[in-house]
């Protein structure tokens, strides 16, 4: 599915990625922990596409394409998502308009037929009730005075609308509360089969309790010092951060 | 300035050369006024950038050419006229077709229900011309230029618009002004009379139906009675190389409710005088304003609100988007005098720079006479957000749809106030035309 290999990214000139390595395979989820500033979001957003981040060498390479060759809209047409820590505010522009938009956009790249508003509306319900989410927050504007949970549901939405191949959420649980994130979760879970992949980057291991991980990798200082299982995780939360970082120093 | 006086004169001579035959010129009294408006005209001349209202608009465009009004004897040439191309799709109107100025019957559709009156204005000026003296007498003269007494001294043509008593308009009333280029100098002047307790939509909407270069200079009073509504629509989709002065001056009494939309589309050189007196109690005033612009486009919307009376509220809200080397001005006034208690006043003027080049200059300018009052005002520039941008693109919308959303999306509000629904689609059709053009 996807494969990074020592991937080196700047922002404003300044080193942030120093030698990223990541194989993820269909149906995986994995998880990348790591503290503040350790290049976790910067690992989403290059991903993702963004422009001011410059990957400087490395390769990432995704279903047999180079990713890092495509537009963001190219990404995210061929199945990758992003599930933005911060989704923008975007007023003027109704949320059910941005969802039929993307779907729209989607299924034309794959040369399938575009879907009318009769069964983009009775998609996009189904799609609602996974997340808890009222219809009245279809027809508001994007994000727009939405509380944080309500924001990263509607993140959750948007992907399970897409149904994307590789999913990246980037710190979808902070600002959480504990109900907010078990829904976030479930709509996570429902989308998860042996064909889809998903990177979680989070900094906290409680997310992980309601989406289970195959693999946790600890990110610091722009590589990924540490790789296991999910008991990884729970290690982490009881020593901290600070015992691997010392650990990495050592070695 | 070289070739000012030149140009007056030139005007001067033209109007002489026209008066005996212009409407209503055999009463005394239209005589006189049409005198002394061009003597006002002479004296004043085309307004320069060393006036402040004037400052950050030339009228060089203007005052570079000699425009001329056209042989309103002559039948309309019949290619001119493209219903598919110059009517609004699904719309039902009363309308009114001018060519350069003139009003063509054959295009026109003056048929109104009981208790509205349409008629032309030459046709007024020459059968019944004291059914409007009183507003000619009456008529503002404090803060005019030239471009304004030019088109009082000519009062060739235009509509008068008289919605009765408590009559309740079915359709909008739609004036079709239509250029033809060949530097033709088309000068409407209309008179909306809305008596009390009336109701209506009345929308002027402004084509070039040929390239070349135009002179419109409109002037448009709009007199509201008690408790009359009145929603306004200047639309202005003229070509390149048209100019443009509108005026739209409306009075107010008590409890009435003005609100007008200046959407602007196209034009070389656009300046928009919107003007409200509020003079009775509880009148109420909106202007929204929406211009979008590329190329070398010029537009000046100069707006003026006077509460002059206790208890009005104004909301004034334009909104554009600049792109090439196009260049916006704002000059918003808002006038509280000294009884005008509770008066709530509230403006804004936002404004997105698609280029580097583009430029707006933007002024509020408020002056308060009174002391229990709320005003407020607010300017911003701005550019497309990355971060918006980004976040659409990674939902799978290229990069010009997202562009185009997002411009879109910023003038949404003001768009949201046209609630003629056919011009709506049509104005948001135009705009993603021109906003596709432009990438």
């Amino acid at each position: 599915m996807l494969s990074i290999k020592d991937l080196h990214a700047t922002v404003d000139g300044k080193e942030i990625l120093k030698g990223i390595n990541l194989e993820v395979n269909p149906g995986e989820i994995h998880a990348i922990m790591g503290p503040n500033g350790s290049g976790k979001s910067t690992l989403a957003s290059v991903l993702a596409g963004r422009d001011n981040y410059e990957v400087t060498s490395g390769s990432v390479t995704y279903r047999d394409q180079d990713l890092l060759d495509m537009e963001p809209e190219i990404r995210a047409r061929e199945g990758v998502f992003l599930a933005f820590q911060y989704p923008v505010e975007i007023p003027g522009v109704t949320n059910v308009y941005l969802l039929k938009a993307a779907i729209n956009a989607v299924l034309k790249h794959r040369g399938e037929e575009e879907l009318d508003a009769m069964s983009f509306l009775k998609l996009i319900k189904q799609k609602a009730a996974l997340v808890e989410m009222k219809q009245e927050f279809l027809y508001r504007s994007v994000n727009g005075g939405f509380s944080g949970g309500e924001k990263k549901r509607n993140e959750i939405l948007q992907m399970a609308l897409l149904e994307p191949h590789l999913s990246i959420l980037d710190e979808t649980d902070s600002g959480l509360d504990i109900d907010a994130l078990k829904i976030v979760a479930h709509g996570v879970n429902a989308l998860r089969n042996d064909q889809r992949s998903m990177i979680l980057v989070t900094h906290y291991q409680r997310l992980l309790d309601y989406i289970v991980p195959d693999y946790v990798h600890v990110l610091a200082g722009g590589v990924i010092i540490r790789s296991g299982d999910k008991s990884l995780a729970l290690e982490l939360e009881e020593k901290g951060y600070g015992w691997i970082e010392s650990q990495a120093d050592a070695a | 300035m070289t070739g000012m006086t030149e140009i007056t004169e030139y005007y001067a001579r033209q109007y002489h050369r026209l008066a005996e035959n212009l409407p209503g010129q055999g009463t005394e009294w239209i005589k006189a006024y049409r005198h002394s408006r061009l003597s006002r005209f002479k004296t004043t001349g085309f307004p320069t950038t060393r006036e402040e209202d004037w400052r950050y608009t030339s009228v060089r465009p203007i005052t570079s050419r000699e425009f001329s009004a056209i042989d309103a004897s002559q039948p309309v040439e019949p290619d001119l006229w493209n219903s598919d191309q110059h009517l609004i799709e699904g719309l039902d109107s009363y309308r009114l077709v001018f060519v350069d100025g003139v009003l063509r019957t054959g295009l026109s559709d003056i048929s109104p229900e009981d208790g509205v009156r349409v008629d032309s204005m030459a046709n007024v000026l020459n059968e019944r011309p004291d059914s409007i003296q009183h507003h000619f007498d009456l008529e503002q003269t404090e803060e005019s230029h030239g471009f304004t007494e030019l088109n009082r001294a000519f009062s060739k043509d235009g509509v008068v618009v008289e919605l009765g008593s408590n009559v309740a308009l079915e359709k909008p009333i739609e004036l079709l002004f239509l250029s033809a280029g060949g530097e033709s100098l088309a000068q409407p002047r209309n008179l909306i009379i809305a008596r009390e307790g009336c109701k209506g939509q009345i929308m002027e909407r402004y084509l070039s139906v040929r390239e070349g270069a135009s002179l419109t200079n409109s002037l448009s009073e709009v007199v509201l009675e008690h408790g009359a509504e009145v929603d306004y629509y200047l639309i202005q989709g003229q070509s390149s190389e048209a100019c443009q002065v509108s005026g739209i001056w409306a009075t107010q009494a008590s409890e009435s409710r003005f609100s007008c939309r200046t959407i602007t589309l196209g034009g070389a050189l656009v300046r928009n005088e919107l003007k409200s007196r509020m003079l009775g109690v509880g009148a109420h005033c909106d202007m929204f304003g929406l211009y979008s612009l590329s190329g070398k486009q010029h537009v000046d919307n100069h707006t003026t609100m006077v509460h002059g009376a206790p208890g009005c509220t104004s909301n004034e809200l334009y909104k554009g988007v600049l792109n090439q080397r196009s260049r916006g001005v704002f000059h918003g006034r808002i006038k509280v005098e000294r009884d005008a208690q509770k008066t709530d006043a509230q403006q804004s003027n936002n404004t997105l720079l698609l280029s580097r080049n583009a430029e707006i200059d933007t002024k509020p300018q408020l002056e308060i006479y009174a002391d229990d009052v709320k005003c407020s005002h607010g300017a911003t520039v701005g550019q497309i957000d990355d971060v918006s941008l980004f976040y659409l693109r990674t939902r799978g919308i290229s990069e010009s749809d997202a562009r185009s959303l997002l411009t879109f999306a910023f003038v949404n509000d003001v768009l949201n106030e046209i609630e003629i629904e056919p011009l709506k689609t049509l104005l948001e059709s135009m705009l993603s035309n021109q906003l596709i053009d432009d990438q």
